[in-house]
């Protein structure tokens, strides 16, 4: 049997070109590309590479605008075997509860599915909500924070990246499995996958179509309202650097100003 | 059977000229670039002049993200603490509109979407690798492990034609043959600009300028064009004297241009929004390689096409003239299914009688000129001294400019016989 797998990818603004505006303080977007975001490019490489190993089918699929074409070609020039595109004007000011909604409901249309990646968290907005967001719609077990990413005889097996160490989990699928950043290579793009993808194309599918009405989703089905945008800037914290030999006096002063206590 | 009637590498000008000229008469055609978007990869200074876009987009002018028409060209020197300059304006070039600034980022994604609504295929993202040959027939590209196959392959490579030199169908890059120019662009409202520079309902202004405050005969030239709301400001290197000199850096002549007391009010305030370097074309005629070969044809920097005096350069324009060539030369290959080198000999005829090949033939050796230290180090410092003398008060007897001359070319290096001989080559290749 053929595996299907789904990798969830977002287009964002090249985090590298991103300017800030010095009078608002806001990111001014109008001067940056648009790229695929990197974690999703590693979400990407870890299907690959399951499916360099086993017969499998891997889908992209991504909730965004019209100009996201450029990412799901570039997914189908990496390897990928179909593209679908959710573009719909009702789809516009999501939060990450209608966008995780919306995806679920596109998975849902597919036939079949056994594993889906995720990025751990997009460059732009940084939340990591809709990886997990589209594994609670769906009803379905998730691992977070990947790397190593192995399938076998109808498991998953990934490493989580604990503070204290590594978590080993193996689950059956299926299973959504949200991949770290820069956990492994992406391969390039090639030019004969890509006049291949620009021939094929990617599909574009419409609310209606995954049956969802416009009160749902996009910003009528956001729960959270942004009532304004902040800045903040840092604090500059008091730096100190001391020799070895005045560490116990180190310790002493930032146990006198309750920074540090003991505990038993 | 090839895949593709025709496949361009390089989304420049010349490429997606080539292309689309190909590709609107029903050919079928990829093109590739490396950059995504296409232009990310570009410099020019930059001011397209001519018309030659006409002849594939008649309405051209009116749709292309052009950003001023330039009524104002100033050519100046620059020493240390003193600017003189020409400053010709006239009303002719608001009526005519020779030449119009363009910043590669918005012209190259217009020129490829134009290319790809003729109906090529735009591949961008992707560098080739090579040719695909078979015997001395070139029947494709290679990229990865992969052969695209095509009956024709246009080289639009640029100035560093890696391609070309690689598969041996050009001489490589001798430090004579390219300069290095350095770009910044600088952003404002459209008023400042305005104002600055005196300009009213989208006029334009260049500035180019000979840099006479370089030691240890480095040459370089530095160019100042307004945008519609930026200013692009940069400087062109000869390399061959850079190499010499271990003291001089370029980015350093970059900064000492842009902080000249004369230049550094126009720029006061701007923000810099980008960076960039990129070769120069700069060999003249004698740096042309063969155009064409079974299966292939070379055109635009690639081929060498560029002509400059050091301060100014023009290249774009004869890159699309030649990309216009290519086209029209493989259209009429495609029609009598002949691809031959015989066939495609026509190319570098049709060159011949249009102003690319022409000019760089009038003008051949003209770098020579432009990168002498007559241009450079010599009349800047030689007038300024005249000037400065003429026009300073002093309270001292006054004296005859030619007794002014001839103090100040015994200041110089200059000795007489070599200063009348370059003089007389100037006159003469300019
Ligand atoms: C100005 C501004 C204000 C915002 N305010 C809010 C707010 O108040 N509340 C709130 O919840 N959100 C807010 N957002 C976030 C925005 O709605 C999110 O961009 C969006 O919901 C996706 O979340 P994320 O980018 O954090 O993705 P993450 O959850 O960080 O992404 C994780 C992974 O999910 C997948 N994924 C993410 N987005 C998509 C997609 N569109 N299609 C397919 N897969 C995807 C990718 O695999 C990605 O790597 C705001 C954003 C902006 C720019
Ligand atoms: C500082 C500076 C100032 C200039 N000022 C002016 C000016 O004012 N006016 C003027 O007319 N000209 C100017 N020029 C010259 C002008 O930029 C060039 O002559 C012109 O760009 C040549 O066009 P082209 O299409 O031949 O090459 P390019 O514009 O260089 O395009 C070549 C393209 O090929 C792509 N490419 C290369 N190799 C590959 C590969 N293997 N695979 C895929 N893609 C590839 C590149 O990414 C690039 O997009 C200036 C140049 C510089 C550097």
């Amino acid at each position: 049997m053929v595996l299907e797998i789904v990798v969830m990818v977002k287009q964002v603004p090249d985090s590298q070109e991103v300017v800030i505006d010095p009078v608002t303080m806001n990111l001014n977007r109008s001067m940056t590309r648009n790229v695929t975001n990197r974690a999703d490019e590693n979400a990407l490489e870890a299907a690959l590479q399951i499916k360099d190993k086993t017969p499998a089918n891997i889908t992209v699929v991504s909730m965004g605008p019209p100009q996201a074409e450029s990412t799901m070609i570039e997914c189908l020039a990496r390897g990928a075997d179909r593209a679908i595109l959710v573009s719909d004007r009702a789809l516009g000011g999501a939060d990450t509860y209608p966008t995780g909604l919306t995806v679920a409901s596109a998975i849902s249309k597919l036939d079949h599915f056994d594993i889906i990646f995720a990025g751990e968290e997009s460059s732009d907005s940084s939340t990591g909500h809709v990886g997990p967001g589209v594994a609670e719609f769906l009803g379905i077990d998730q691992i977070t924070y990947c790397s190593k990413i192995q399938y076998e005889d109808g498991y998953v097996t990934a490493e989580r990246e604990l503070e204290d160490g590594t978590e080993v989990v193996k689950c059956p699928t299926p299973v959504l499995v949200t991949v770290l950043l820069n956990s492994n290579y992406p391969r390039r793009q090639t030019l004969r996958r890509k006049i291949d993808a620009v021939r094929k194309g990617m599909e574009v599918w419409n609310i209606e179509k995954l049956e969802l009405k416009p009160e749902w989703v996009g910003v009528r089905g956001s729960p959270t309202i942004v009532r304004r945008m902040q800045s903040i800037k840092e604090k500059q914290r008091e730096g100190k650097k001391v020799t070895l030999e005045q560490i116990p006096d180190l310790v002493k002063e930032l146990y006198e100003k309750k920074i540090i206590r003991e505990v038993h | 059977m090839s895949e593709f009637d025709a496949i361009v590498v390089g989304a420049g000008p010349a490429g997606t000229s080539a292309a689309s000229k190909m590709a609107s008469s029903g050919m079928n055609v990829l093109l590739v670039e490396r950059g995504d978007p296409p232009g990310s990869k570009n410099v020019s200074g930059g001011i397209l002049w001519g018309k030659d876009l006409s002849k594939l987009y008649p309405d051209w002018e009116k749709t292309a993200p052009l950003e001023r028409f330039i009524t104002n060209k100033v050519t100046g020197f620059l020493t240390e603490d003193s600017s003189i300059s020409i400053d010709f304006k006239t009303k002719r070039f608001e009526r005519q509109r020779t030449g119009y600034s363009v910043l590669r980022t918005k012209l190259d994604g217009w020129l490829a979407k134009k290319a790809k609504d003729s109906g090529a295929t735009v591949i961008t993202g992707i560098t080739v690798d090579g040719l695909a040959r078979d015997g001395n027939k070139v029947i494709g590209v290679r990229q990865e492990n992969d052969v695209i196959t095509s009956d024709l392959v246009v080289l639009a490579e640029g100035a560093n034609p890696r391609i070309a030199i690689d598969e041996g169908l050009r001489q490589p890059i001798n430090d004579h043959d390219v300069a290095i120019g350095i770009k910044q662009v600088f952003k404002f409202s459209e008023q400042t600009i305005n104002e600055r520079f005196n300009l009213r309902n989208g006029a334009g202004f260049a500035g180019e300028y000979s840099l006479g405050f370089l030691n240890n005969g480095v040459k370089a030239g530095g160019f100042l064009y307004t945008n519609k709301d930026t200013i692009s400001l940069g400087v062109v290197i000869d390399i061959f004297d850079l190499r010499k000199d271990n003291s001089t850096y370029s980015f350093d002549i970059m900064e000492k241009f842009a902080s000249h007391p004369y230049i550094a009010p126009y720029i006061e305030g701007g923000q810099l929004q980008e960076y960039s370097a990129h070769l120069v074309c700069e060999g003249g005629i004698d740096y042309v390689p063969k155009l064409y070969g079974n299966g292939y044809l070379i055109a635009g920097d690639s081929a060498g096409f560029s002509f400059s005096n050091g301060m100014m350069i023009q290249g774009m324009n004869y890159a699309i003239a030649s990309g216009i060539a290519a086209g029209e030369t493989a259209i009429s290959a495609k029609e009598s299914n002949d691809y031959s080198e015989s066939m495609l000999s026509s190319y570098e005829k049709k060159l011949s009688s249009s102003e690319v090949l022409m000019d760089m033939r009038n003008f051949r050796g003209i770098q020579n000129v432009t990168w002498s230290p007559l241009v450079h180090e010599f009349i800047p410092k030689f007038t300024e001294g005249i000037l400065y003398n003429m026009f300073n008060e002093t309270g001292e007897p006054k004296k005859h400019l030619f007794e002014i001359a001839l103090e100040n070319f015994a200041g110089s290096k200059y000795d007489r016989k070599s200063l009348v001989l370059d003089l007389y080559r100037m006159m003469r290749r300019m």
